[in-house]
């Protein structure tokens, strides 16, 4: 990769933090609603002084890598069955493909009555929202494996099991890492946003509060701390992918 | 010939847009507010409309949005909690009370209320040690009178009870089912939750600080009120005058509301609701403001420092 294209990304970032601090400090907006980037990075290392702050990043993200957890387990289930079993797959696909346009956040209200208030009703909504996108993407996986590595199996005497395990699974892996890039991001905005709408903990809470504050600029330091834990969080599972399936790296071919 | 007919049509123009009183635009919320809806309801009690000003009301859900709406040069009056216009003062957003709209007050009036399950094991505040309490929205009035509650029992707010926000139309199930141990109730929620039973009042808003005071207040821009100070006369006459005759014909003005779209209760569930104590004459009962202020700051801890509030308040405007 040639030097220039390493600074790229950076080269943009650079100038919208320009553009962005050129605008709060042209006078045409408030600073209470366009702060500077002086002010949000002074509340952003205020914010990691404070322990009980690193706590609530703690409890947002015990909340949507529960979710996240539990989505993955029953998603790759779903899906890999779904996949290799064309009963299971008329049964369950109109109910995924019918539902997946439906925003879950809707349903909320109804979980916070089933789960309570607390963190268990958050879970819930983060592993419906990602559930979709894991079983969507792993039953693509499960369907799309080369049939000419089952037929081999199955001539060598492979049993079901080791069909299963040897072949349809690492075939479906990389299907399986796309659906959780998706689900991932999901989870973050899922939590932040039930933590906002009824939570005494938690990033989403400090964002409302911080907004009911008037405070712009601790609201963007949050909002900062979230981006970055969702970079982390995609970075995490991007590094997971390419150390579990090191024989596909991604090998694009820009015409 | 033509050009006589320019020169007239360009001062006619010049003339009408000269005449054009200002326009005010307010930003409502949803509760409690019914004299200033009425304005728009029964344009015909307002007879300085649209000769003296003109008024554009514009429904928001929450004050942080208003305020924002505000600071973006949206908006040049609105409601609010008089509380919240002491956050926005204490983030310098230049802007006054210089109206009442109504107030937290005990017997006859109607008070925010905390409510529990009437066969549920919280008899007094302390039992809600450990439990949850349901309120409308973080650093809101209700977030404050459940707090105030709980410290005047000896609780400490967040560590022995949890505050949680919640949607008012909610709250009575959570409470009934368990989700939350207590709730808060405004008017028309309480009625009809009141209807439907199994509820027990906990305390009021009123109980909660212990004393009467602010709960809606009218704010203008203070650039809007250098700029337009007789369009702000003017439209606070009629409010004044507006509020009279709510208070004396509060059937009809409910009615008419109802009418109108402004409240989408059931008429009949609507028209049986109790009311808020409204100044007949608008006055802000400063004082309040100034007990709730130090209430932010020294037990709270909402402010990070003290907040002028004779300085926030400007009656000069209100009829003599």
């Amino acid at each position: 990769m040639r030097f220039f294209d390493r600074i790229l990304p950076f080269v943009f970032v650079g100038a919208a933090l320009a553009i962005w601090e050129a605008a709060a400090r042209s006078g045409q907006w408030s600073p209470l609603l366009f702060p500077s980037l002086e002010k949000i990075f002074r509340e952003l290392a205020l914010f990691f002084t404070k322990t009980e702050m690193l706590l609530e990043i703690q409890v947002s993200l015990e909340r949507a890598l529960g979710g996240f957890a539990l989505a993955a387990a029953v998603g790759i289930l779903l899906g890999i069955v779904m996949g290799r079993s064309r009963f299971v797959a008329e049964l369950l696909d109109p109910l995924f493909s019918g539902t997946y346009a439906v925003p879950k956040l809707a349903l909320f209200p109804i979980f916070i009555f089933v789960f309570g208030i607390g963190s268990l009703s958050k879970v819930a909504l983060v592993f419906l929202e990602c559930l979709y996108p894991i079983v969507i993407m792993t039953y693509a996986g499960a369907r799309d494996v080369n049939r000419a590595l089952l037929w081999s199996a199955q001539n060598m005497g492979a049993s079901r099991a080791a069909i299963l395990r040897r072949v349809v699974i690492p075939a479906t892996t990389p299907f399986i890492f796309a659906g959780f890039r998706v689900a991932v991001p999901v989870a973050m905005i899922v939590v932040v946003i039930t933590e906002m709408v009824a939570s005494a903990d938690g990033l989403g809470y400090q964002v409302i509060y911080a907004m009911s504050s008037l405070r712009t600029d601790r609201m963007l330091a949050i909002v900062i701390v979230i981006a970055a834990l969702g970079y982390a969080l995609d970075k995490a599972v991007v590094l997971a992918r390419d150390r579990l399936i090191y024989w596909e790296k991604l090998d694009t071919y820009y015409v | 010939m033509k050009a006589v007919l320019s020169v007239a049509l360009f001062f006619f123009t010049v003339h009408a847009f000269a005449q054009t009183p200002p326009l005010i635009r307010l930003g409502r919320g949803f509760a409690a507010e019914e004299q200033v809806w009425l304005m728009s309801a029964r344009p015909d009690l307002t007879p300085n409309q649209g000769k003296r000003y003109q008024l554009k009301q514009i429904l928001f859900q929450a004050n942080p949005e208003r305020f924002q709406a505000f600071l973006a040069g949206e908006l040049d009056a609105g409601t609010a909690p008089g509380l919240a216009v002491i956050f926005a003062r204490a983030q310098g957003m230049d802007m006054k009370i210089v109206a009442s709209v109504c107030l937290e007050a005990g017997a006859p009036y109607f008070a925010t209320t905390y409510m529990v399950k009437d066969d549920g094991p919280i008899k007094s505040i302390k039992d809600l040690k450990g439990g949850t309490i349901g309120v409308v929205g973080i650093k809101t009035a209700t977030d404050l009178w459940a707090r105030a509650g709980l410290i005047n029992a000896g609780l400490v707010p967040d560590k022995d009870t949890k505050v949680v926000p919640m949607a008012f139309p909610v709250i009575g199930d959570a409470v009934r089912t368990g989700k939350v141990s207590a709730g808060t109730f405004v008017e028309p929620f309480y009625s009809a939750e009141m209807a439907k039973g199994g509820l027990r009042k906990l305390f009021t808003a009123v109980e909660a600080v212990g004393y009467e005071h602010e709960l809606l207040d009218i704010f203008f821009g203070e650039k809007f009120l250098k700029a337009n100070p007789d369009a702000v006369r003017a439209f606070l006459a009629d409010y004044v005058a507006v509020t009279k005759y709510y208070l004396a014909n509060m059937e009809q003005a409910k009615s008419d509301l109802h009418k109108a779209g402004f409240v989408r209760t059931p008429l009949p569930v609507y028209l049986k609701t109790s009311d808020w104590k409204r100044d007949p004459d608008a006055r802000v009962n400063v004082e309040s403001l100034k007990k709730l202020s130090a209430f932010m700051l020294d037990k709270l801890q909402w402010l990070e420092k003290p907040v002028n509030v004779d300085g926030m308040v400007d009656q000069t405007y209100l009829p003599r």
